[in-house]
């Protein structure tokens, strides 16, 4: 039923939306990284010399001084898109240090900006706004306003809750989500728990676990951890993001590259979770396949070339072999 | 609008819009603009720089800029502004622990000067997800009634996974610039 919609979907999409093909921006596309890089790095050092020439020797004509910051402008934008164009042939480190460094072209254009016109501000704006308010679209507001509220700019949130495991200690959760109609989890607040979710869930959310074993079954979205402390878990998603995770062990099994940010001291290893069912749970999430990528983490807090400090490999001879959660004994179903 | 801007402008390829995607990290944006691109949506790493999308839609050419929302690289967000003539602000409505970080970023984005001409669309994505929040309860988490009067803004729930509401919220926005820029057509 879902799929027979998507596919609506996407035909209604594909009809009003053709796409281009942009021949002239990718046939002038480099390559190989190589080219990309010795293109890129000319292309800066003659941007940057034109700054430095232009702090010295300028004209004094604001008309011209104008057109010749507009022209530098140009040359950097010309140069991002050929960063954005390449970055899916560059590795992610390259990626992030040209981020850097058309940043810092573009703080220097300010810079010089500022010294050749003080008056005005150097930006491009668009066009103000049409005061029309009859063209502002009319929201309604929700039936039960209290559900949702603001204090002081801050949420307070007597929203419902999500169904999840929370404020816990020293217990063994069990959660099977064959059957339900659970669409996202959380799983927040514990401290020496064992979590064992099975069955197929669209997205996971786990938020400040300490001590803690979470054996999962597939999530067919993403799994967003944030602030785990001395935990392990092992689970299957299409996608993992970890945030501020100290010293935990991960099992993965996941169809992109898990990424770790503010962490460090963690270890990964693929995906071993057994329980009665788990193969056709897998299958239906399209995460039967070993993809390898659970060694393919990518850490957005560490920008060079060489391996990143804050994560490794575990090795295999400290490895769980199996975790079978069907065999395990104890436990308490439910939310 | 001062003389750079004119020269800008002429210089621009017509019917061309730029269109800068931005939301936290996981919210959804490559999903969206690779579903609305009909690409295969199955394998999405989380973005670590940006993408450029260009594809057609009516008569406008639309220069999508899809760029990471993992806190690392928001700082890098304002690379972007410049020329920007419509936002989308991409929303997990799952996601209710977050909302008011999700708030904070976008105040703080709605502050820029150089962002202040642009149309204004919140996508209110994941929506197929039972315990999403709806378009009405995201629109009043994030305050938008408070909005500065001056700017023409909208917010559609959507999901790019079977893609309902994307074309929606899309040709508004597409609209709303047209109406804005090209009005001498
Ligand atoms: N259920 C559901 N999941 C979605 C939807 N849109 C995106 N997702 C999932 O959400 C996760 C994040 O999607 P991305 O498109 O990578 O998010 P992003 O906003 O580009 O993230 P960054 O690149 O880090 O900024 C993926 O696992 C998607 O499969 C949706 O409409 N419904
Ligand atoms: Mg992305």
């Amino acid at each position: 039923m879902l799929e027979r919609l998507s596919n609506r979907e996407q035909i209604r999409l594909d009809n009003s939306l053709a796409r281009r093909s942009d021949s002239d921006s990718h046939s002038n596309l480099p390559s190989s990284s190589t080219t990309f890089l010795s293109r890129f790095s000319d292309s800066k050092r003659s941007i940057e010399s034109r700054i430095d020439l232009s702090r010295i020797d300028h004209p004094t004509d604001p008309s011209q001084v104008r057109s010749l910051l507009d022209n530098i402008s140009a040359s950097i934008s010309d140069l991002e898109k050929l960063v954005a164009e390449s970055s899916y042939l560059l590795p992610s480190y390259e990626v992030r240090s040209s981020l850097k460094t058309i940043s810092d072209l573009k703080q220097a254009l300010e810079t010089l900006n500022s010294e050749l016109i003080p008056r005005k501000k150097f930006t491009f704006k668009n066009k103000a706004a049409k005061k029309d308010p009859t063209a502002e679209p009319n929201e309604t507001t929700p039936e039960n306003p209290e559900s949702v509220s603001t204090k002081h700019g801050n949420l307070s949130f007597p929203v419902r809750d999500s169904p999840g495991f929370r404020n816990r200690k020293g217990d063994i959760l069990v959660k099977n989500f064959k059957g339900s109609d659970i669409g996202e989890f959380t799983v927040s607040d514990l401290d020496s728990c064992e979590v064992r979710l099975t069955g197929s869930v669209r997205a996971l959310f786990i938020h400040r676990l300490s001590n803690c074993k979470v054996y999962a079954g597939p999530v067919t979205g993403s799994v967003l951890i944030d602030e785990a402390d001395g935990c392990v878990f092992v689970m299957a998603s299409h996608q993992i993001r970890i945030h501020n995770a100290k010293g935990c062990d991960f099992y993965l099994r996941v169809r992109s590259r898990p990424i770790i940010e503010d962490t460090s001291g963690v270890r990964f290893a693929p995906y071993c979770l057994n329980y009665e069912g788990v193969e056709e749970d897998l299958k239906g999430a399209s995460l039967d396949e070993e993809t390898g990528n659970w060694a393919n983490v990518d850490d957005f807090r560490w920008l060079r070339a060489v391996q990143s400090p804050n994560w490794s490999v575990l090795p295999e001879n400290e490895r769980f072999e199996v975790v079978n959660i069907s065999t395990l004994g104890g436990g308490t179903d439910g939310n | 609008m001062g003389l750079l801007s004119i020269i800008r402008k002429i210089k621009r390829k017509e019917k061309e819009m730029r269109i800068l995607m931005v939301g936290l990290d996981n919210s959804g944006k490559t999903t969206i603009v690779l579903k609305i691109n009909g690409e295969d949506t199955s394998v999405i790493s989380p973005t670590l720089g940006f993408n450029i999308k260009t594809l057609t839609y009516q008569k406008y050419t639309l220069n999508i800029w899809d760029v990471g929302g993992q806190k690392t690289i928001r700082s890098y967000w304002r690379n972007y502004f410049e020329e920007t003539d419509g936002l989308v602000w991409v929303v997990d409505s799952s996601d209710l622990r977050r909302l008011d970080d999700c708030k904070m970023e976008l105040d703080n984005l709605l502050k820029e000067e150089r962002l202040s001409g642009s149309s204004l669309l919140i996508l209110a994505n994941k929506q197929d997800i039972k315990g999403a929040l709806t378009p009405e309860e995201i629109a009043k988490v994030l305050n938008l009634e408070a909005m500065d009067k001056t700017r023409h803004w909208n917010i559609v729930g959507c999901s790019a996974y079977t893609g309902e509401g994307l074309l929606e919220g899309f040709d508004w926005l597409v609209q709303d610039i047209a109406s804005r820029i090209y009005v001498l057509d």
